[in-house]
């Protein structure tokens, strides 16, 4: 079995493990995993073609996309269809299928710069966010029209405003809904989360509602691995992000999980049977009676 | 030296077929049409041996086969065998038993056949549908044995309609054990025989170390949503589990079969590496499957729970294990009413579910399914923490890192 790793380099400064641990897991079960840094190599186009089972792409740029792209483009199986990746990218459009899936999402404002939002914060306080970026970069608060002056986001491009609801909470509680191979699991993390430990958060058992929210997300997207941001304000759930590979920080035994799928699923690329398709003896119990 | 093999399949191939190979047989093969032709027109097949770091091929060369149907030819070549060996399945010992009197009564000599079958006494339910077909055999002084078998075979990869050879995926394991006694002379030299006497004793040991610690895993492992063994027995929450399971069992089997028997804990330590095996491609669906069955009352579960109990240990890890089993069992019925538990425990397990283990299954039963929904999965198998539950509270943290 033979395994693609699309990643960008690991930087010191972090300490998660998860994807070393992933690998090791692999390789443990002798799969040969090739890692691929896109951003790091020049890539002859022509050279682009399917000479692995299956890909991953864990890397978010616009390069390692463009790589997925070009390997989608040669009909290459990858865990994380690069389709869905771009849409969940561009938080326009992954806004946009989450709202017409019935994901409660907040109030959200397509807008070239920030200057035009006066009017809108006589409503209440608006977090803006470049339309195309992860983790947070570049997202801020504002809450009074003054700061709108100061509020210029870094690389241009379209704005995305959405109305700001302070979570419910003594620390305004981050939560998270993380997704792998259709198995979901909650973590709540502090706002104020300084060490990577703290950064991990708990675990907690979802409720009813949110599973159903993150099954919808699921469905809107045809995926079976990402991570929805949502906050609880009065009780009531928002979604206010999601990402196609995000870290799984704080999920319990999260490199197992994710080797287990990864190794599943390819199992079934190798077999022809992949993507979309979903395999009846290789599915996991619980996905197959959620299937039925 | 000529052998006779009933059933081409993952045992009668991937392990049968290869030591026999190895200890000097020639081999003919009796089976369902298609495997046959294929085996008769390709006439070899590899038996690929893995331990999860390094593969190792090995040719069976020089194989024939006949159809099941072609009942002369078969009695022919069982007249002329050394030796007939069976993996057909138990269910389907009866109906191959008339093939195997024709051949037997052919014979001037008597002949060994051992059965490879994974179920009580494989040999003496096969040797009993002989001897209702053919009473005369009975005074003949042939050998009827079962065998345990210690390899794990997952795998035929290959088309039957294809002119490549069929490849059978396995550990490397080679040792099986056979009931000394009930052979005949002359006695078989297999690669990899053990003949003993208490062969009862070791066919329970067998279900209860192995067979138990297998189930437990993949139970365990459906619970916590993991798809494969290899992946669920890396899990330290499931490997302290299914250790923990076979170690109840392995103390039941030391008070009644004694310490040399029933082994030590480097020997179920050698059964979960062995699960570790990922080369074996062994999912939780295939290895949980048939959970019924398991949860007979004298099967891996039930049955180690009851020995343990007898040596004064209370067998909880069997018990979360069997209810486990249950849950398996009731994918797919979100609510699994209270009479239907009761009678899984009662009419299948013969346990009364208001007492002792009945009791202890019945009850961890209960603690999983009051949670168990179709697409939820356990976060820590320990405190029984689910990913998702339907109470309308709002989601509390779970400190499962203190929990341990």
């Amino acid at each position: 079995m033979k395994i693609g790793m699309l990643m960008t380099p690991h930087s010191t400064k972090r300490t998660s493990p998860l994807m070393s641990e992933v690998l090791a897991l692999l390789e443990q079960w002798n799969v040969k995993v090739e890692v691929v840094y896109p951003d790091d190599r020049v890539t002859l186009l022509l050279g682009v073609r399917v000479e692995h089972d299956l890909y991953v792409l864990k890397a978010q740029t616009e390069l390692a996309h463009s790589i997925a792209g070009a390997l989608h483009a040669v009909g290459a199986p990858i865990l994380n269809p690069w389709p869905v990746a771009v849409m969940m990218r561009d938080k326009v459009a992954a806004m946009r299928r989450l709202q017409a899936a019935g994901v409660p999402i907040p109030d959200t404002w397509l807008i070239s710069s920030p200057q035009r939002l006066a009017a809108l914060l006589e409503e209440g306080p608006l977090v803006i966010k470049p339309s195309r970026a992860s983790k947070g970069h570049g997202a801020r608060i504002v809450w009074d029209a003054d700061e709108l002056e100061d509020a210029i986001l870094p690389g241009g491009g379209p704005l995305l405003a959405q109305r700001y609801h302070k979570p419910d909470g003594a620390d305004e509680d981050d939560r998270k809904i993380y997704c792998i191979g259709g198995q979901l699991f909650g973590v709540l993390r502090k706002v104020s989360a300084r060490t990577f430990r703290e950064k991990c958060g708990e675990p907690f058992t979802i409720t009813k509602e949110l599973r159903d929210i993150a099954m919808r997300c699921a469905d809107a997207f045809g995926v079976e691995l990402f991570g929805v941001d949502l906050i609880l304000r009065d009780g009531k759930p928002y979604v206010v992000d999601i990402h196609s590979f995000p870290g799984f920080k704080g999920v319990p035994d999260a490199a197992l999980r994710l080797a287990d799928y990864i190794y599943a699923t390819a199992r079934l690329a190798m077999a022809g049977r992949m993507i979309g398709g979903r395999d009846d003896d290789l599915a996991a119990p619980v996905a197959k009676a959620r299937s039925a | 030296m000529k052998a006779v093999v009933f059933g081409p399949g993952r045992i009668g191939c991937g392990f049968v077929g290869q030591l026999l190979h190895a200890s000097g047989y020639e081999l003919v093969f009796v089976g369902r049409d298609a495997i046959a032709d294929h085996l008769s027109r390709v006439g070899r097949y590899v038996v690929r041996l893995t331990d999860g770091c390094e593969d190792r091929d090995q040719e069976v060369p020089g194989v024939r086969a006949l159809r099941t149907s072609d009942v002369e030819a078969v009695a022919a070549a069982i007249a002329e065998a050394d030796l007939v060996a069976v993996s057909v399945g138990p269910r389907n010992l009866p109906a191959i038993a008339p093939l195997v009197a024709a051949g037997l009564r052919r014979r001037k000599t008597p002949l060994n056949v051992i059965a490879f079958e994974n179920c009580t006494d494989p040999g003496v339910v096969l040797r009993d549908a002989v001897f209702t077909c053919a009473p005369s055999l009975r005074e003949a002084g042939h050998g009827f044995s079962g065998a345990l078998v210690s390899r794990i075979v997952t795998q035929r990869i290959g088309e039957l309609e294809g002119d490549e050879p069929l490849v059978f995926l396995g550990d490397p394991t080679t040792s099986f054990i056979v009931h000394g006694p009930s052979l005949c002379e002359p006695f078989p030299h297999i690669e990899g025989l053990r003949a003993v006497d208490d062969y009862g004793a070791w066919a329970t040991k067998k279900l209860y170390t192995f067979g138990a610690g297998h189930a437990a895993a993949a139970y365990f492992g459906a619970l916590k949503g993991y798809r494969y063994v290899h992946s669920a027995i890396r899990d330290p929450e499931i490997r302290s589990a299914v250790l923990s399971a076979m170690e109840e069992g392995q103390r039941g089997l030391e008070q009644r079969y004694g310490p040399e028997l029933a082994g030590d804990g480097a020997e179920l330590e050698a059964i979960i590496a062995r699960f570790e095996n990922a080369a074996l491609n062994d999912p939780v669906s295939r290895v949980g499957r048939d959970p019924r069955r398991k949860l007979g009352p004298e099967d891996r579960l039930v049955g180690a729970a009851h020995l343990a109990e007898e040596a004064g240990v209370s067998p909880r890890r069997l018990a979360l294990a069997a209810a486990a089993a249950i849950c398996f069992d009731c994918v797919g019925k979100p609510h699994a009413e209270a009479q239907e538990r009761s009678e899984t425990v009662h009419t299948v397990s013969g346990l009364d579910p208001q007492s002792g283990l009945g009791r202890q299954v019945s009850e961890a039963f209960t603690r999983i399914a009051e949670w168990r929904e179709a697409d939820n999965v356990l976060l820590s198998l320990k405190e029984l923490v689910w990913s998702w539950a339907r109470c309308p509270l709002m989601p509390q943290p779970v400190q499962l890192r203190k929990l341990g």
